[in-house]
């Protein structure tokens, strides 16, 4: 890229307590079932009464989040605003649909009809902050909130200084249901803390919503870039990580940190192994589903460990690898300065 | 300098043909393809008319050459009976010679097949093959099926910003290419209709009992419809090396958002005003340059003030021709902006001027109105396509004739 990117500032609604004060992330126990659930923040700082009301779950996660990140760059118009999430308000496509079959398609309200639109936080923030540049939703699974990267990026390398950079999902109790029915969980419960050596197939499911900003103004860690991989086999990644590296004049042995998105899914952890192999063993790991578990756009969650990691000055260069069920594959390389 | 973006491949469905050239003949014959749907199961069947594809699912996926259509959503047939002929039409033999981009646009993914078998999904006592449907519920599934059919896999993703998600797919793609990640990127979108989707609209009172009306006094609303349509874009170098035949040049795009309501446009059409002027000025044309319009005219009360508003400001007293192509395809959603991008590459490379049906009287409102007949053998160089959605997504693409 000819223009660098920075991270000037960055904002997150997990599992973890990660919204304000210091981050430390918990190995959060589970009871009823393999969710990790967000803790959400007290939203009446950030969200005017009567819209509160009218909000769903999500919206109000995605809203807040964006928000807080901006108030942390204290930079309230972005030059952009691109977004991913993988399902959308999933509490509203289930009212939605619930709703045509209690009331037989008559009299329905259009409330979570409007809500359920994919693209509808990034409509609430752009409304709230007023900001009327480029406005994008990526809608793909592993590569919702990397394409909104990658489009960021561009819109930089365009001449945008700024753009506001985030991913957010949820998962409620039908959905998990849903996906349960295919194998998108480990079916015995799990806990974090034994996810990774469970030795079973599945995931344990997870929810958040994070932003970032990026932007030219130089900043404490650089965005150096990223690269994607679809339905890549084990060759196709150990190819396209070595390729990525030299791209950007980085050697193995100067990534301290690898920021991983193992999440125990013996399925599809052995290309998490390709990774740590190529790296050398002093490099430090986080696997950071066990802190937020597995979801869609989990992967900017792994961005924002990786930041956090790097604004402590423990590392210098932090590696992101993230797949999701063997997908969508993502590399992303950031680096303190 | 950044190279240029051309068109060198399209394919589509919608209501008014099954191919590029069974739209241009509709279009022609001023034939539209609105009529109460045949396949989509909702009570409003018989009441609002909708722009149905006159195939049944079964009959798509025939055309599309499959032979197991097991999880095959009717949003994904759609889809890859366009990309079959975008890429036969870009005479591209083997997709998988050069690392291309599929750029795709859905609003509600599979919600076609799978609002059908929803709540056997959510009975535990319930088991069958609807549990394959599973995973169509989401955007990515149609997206997946039709980039690994085609094999199109160096970036795969879906946007969706509601009705004008095509027109930023096209947009992604082509700053892709611009940016040198791939010489090649095919984008559009997919849509069927839905229950989820005519009882969303209907609930919002957007929809009109009758045939839409754009830009018409007496307009009441829009009526839904289901398409698919992509467009083969290449770097200008590219398609030089390989000898494409170009077809148009995608010259200017622009996206902004309207920052006014969650699903209303701005009375005098800022949005548009901007995403159009902007649009115009990446492409280098002024005003003066532009000799059609392909309006987002939906026919609803709201959007056609402004859009209508945002036009006046923009061309002053000398607005060229513009037409909605709304009353022949309905409301596509994700799919309309590629549909309306290859009507726009139409009129210019056969010189004609689609009309706006069902138009009868001007709105007070404004001092235009839209182009009610046929204009043939109308020199259009530079054409003005427009999609606005919820969320204050505004959309415009500039598209011109290849070395104009």
């Amino acid at each position: 890229m000819e223009i660098k990117c920075y991270i000037q500032a960055s904002a997150a609604i997990s599992p973890q307590q990660s919204f304000e004060g210091s981050y430390e992330p918990q190995l959060l126990p589970l009871e009823a079932r393999n969710l990790l659930r967000a803790q959400e923040p007290g939203y009446a700082g950030f969200i005017p009464p009567n819209s509160l009301r009218r909000m769903s779950r999500l919206l109000k996660m995605g809203l807040t989040t964006a928000l807080q990140c901006l108030r942390n760059a204290n930079a309230p118009v972005p030059g952009a605003i691109i977004t991913g999430t993988g399902r959308g308000s999933l509490q509203d496509t289930e009212k939605f649909l619930h709703d045509i079959r209690t009331y037989e398609e008559t009299a329905l309200n259009p409330t979570p009809f409007i809500q359920s639109t994919y693209n509808s936080v990034n409509g609430l923030i752009a409304l709230q902050q007023q900001c009327t540049d480029y406005n994008n939703t990526f809608v793909h699974r592993g590569f919702s909130f990397e394409h909104a990267l990658l489009d960021s990026l561009l819109q930089i390398q365009e001449g945008a200084e700024s753009v506001l950079t985030g991913g957010f999902d949820e998962m409620t109790l039908e959905h998990f249901f849903i996906k349960s029915r295919i194998g998108y969980w480990k079916s015995a419960l799990t806990q974090p803390a034994e996810m990774l050596v469970s030795g079973t197939p599945g995931a344990i499911a997870g929810e958040g919503a994070t932003f970032f900003l990026i932007g030219t103004a130089p900043g404490a860690v650089e965005l150096m870039g990223m690269q994607m991989s679809y339905k890549p086999d084990a060759a196709g990644v150990s190819e396209t990580l070595a390729q990525f590296l030299a791209q950007h004049g980085v050697k193995e042995e100067e990534i301290d940190l690898l920021v991983s998105g193992r999440n125990g899914d013996v399925r599809f952890d052995h290309f998490y192994d390709i990774a740590e192999k190529a790296l050398t063993p002093a490099t430090a790991k986080i696997h950071f589903k066990q802190f937020c578990g597995e979801y869609d756009t989990a992967g900017a969650f792994g961005m924002w460990t990786a930041t956090q990691e790097l604004l402590s000055g423990r590392h210098k260069t932090a590696l992101i690898y993230n797949h999701f069920y063997g997908e969508q594959h993502t590399f992303i390389l950031l680096q303190r300065h | 300098m950044a190279e240029r973006v051309l068109i060198t491949g399209m394919g589509m469905v919608s209501a008014i043909g099954n191919n590029v050239e069974e739209n241009f003949r509709s279009l022609r014959a001023q034939r539209s393809g609105l009529g109460y749907a045949q396949y989509v199961d909702t009570i409003h069947a018989g009441k609002l008319p909708v722009g149905e594809v006159k195939c049944s699912s079964e009959e798509l996926a025939e055309m599309a050459g499959l032979t197991d259509a097991t999880g095959f959503t009717r949003t994904t047939l759609l889809g890859l009976v366009a990309m079959q002929e975008a890429l036969f039409s870009a005479g591209i033999k083997d997709p998988r010679d050069t690392p291309a981009a599929f750029i795709n646009a859905s609003t509600v993914g599979g919600m076609c097949d799978t609002e059908k078998i929803y709540f056997d999904i959510l009975d535990p006592e319930k088991e069958g093959t609807f549990l394959q449907l599973i995973d169509t519920l989401d955007c990515a599934d149609c997206t997946q099926r039709i980039a690994d059919r085609a094999g199109l896999t160096a970036y795969v993703t879906t946007i969706s910003t509601a009705c004008s998600s095509s027109a930023n797919a096209l947009m992604y793609g082509a700053r892709l290419i611009r940016a040198g990640l791939v010489e090649r990127a095919v984008c559009g979108g997919t849509e069927a209709l839905t229950r989820f989707t005519i009882n969303g609209f209907n609930s919002l009172k957007n929809i009109d009992k009758r045939h839409c009306m754009p830009f018409d006094k007496d307009r009441n609303g829009l009526n839904l419809g289901e398409g698919a349509a992509y467009l083969v874009l290449e770097s200008e170098s590219f398609a030089q090396r390989r000898k494409a035949r170009s077809m148009a040049e995608l010259s200017g795009w622009c996206n902004t958002n309207e920052a006014f309501h969650p699903t209303s446009p701005s009375p005098e059409g800022d949005g548009a005003f901007e995403a159009m002027r902007k649009a115009l000025a990446m492409s280098g044309r002024t005003v003066a340059d532009v000799q059609y319009i392909n309006v987002h005219g939906t026919a609803t009360l709201n959007n056609d003030v402004s859009e209508g508003r945002a036009l006046e400001r923009l061309f002053g007293d000398n607005v060229p021709s513009f037409s909605s192509t709304k009353p022949f395809t309905g409301h596509t959603l994700a799919a309309a902006g590629a549909i309306e991008a290859i009507y726009s590459v139409l009129s210019i490379n056969r010189q004609m001027i689609w009309p706006n049906l069902n138009f009868t009287e001007r709105m007070e409102e404004l001092r235009i109105s839209p182009e009610t007949r046929l204009l043939e053998e109308s020199p259009v160089k530079n054409v003005v396509s427009n999609s606005f959605g919820f969320g204050g997504n505004n959309a415009s693409l500039v598209i011109s004739k290849y070395g104009n």
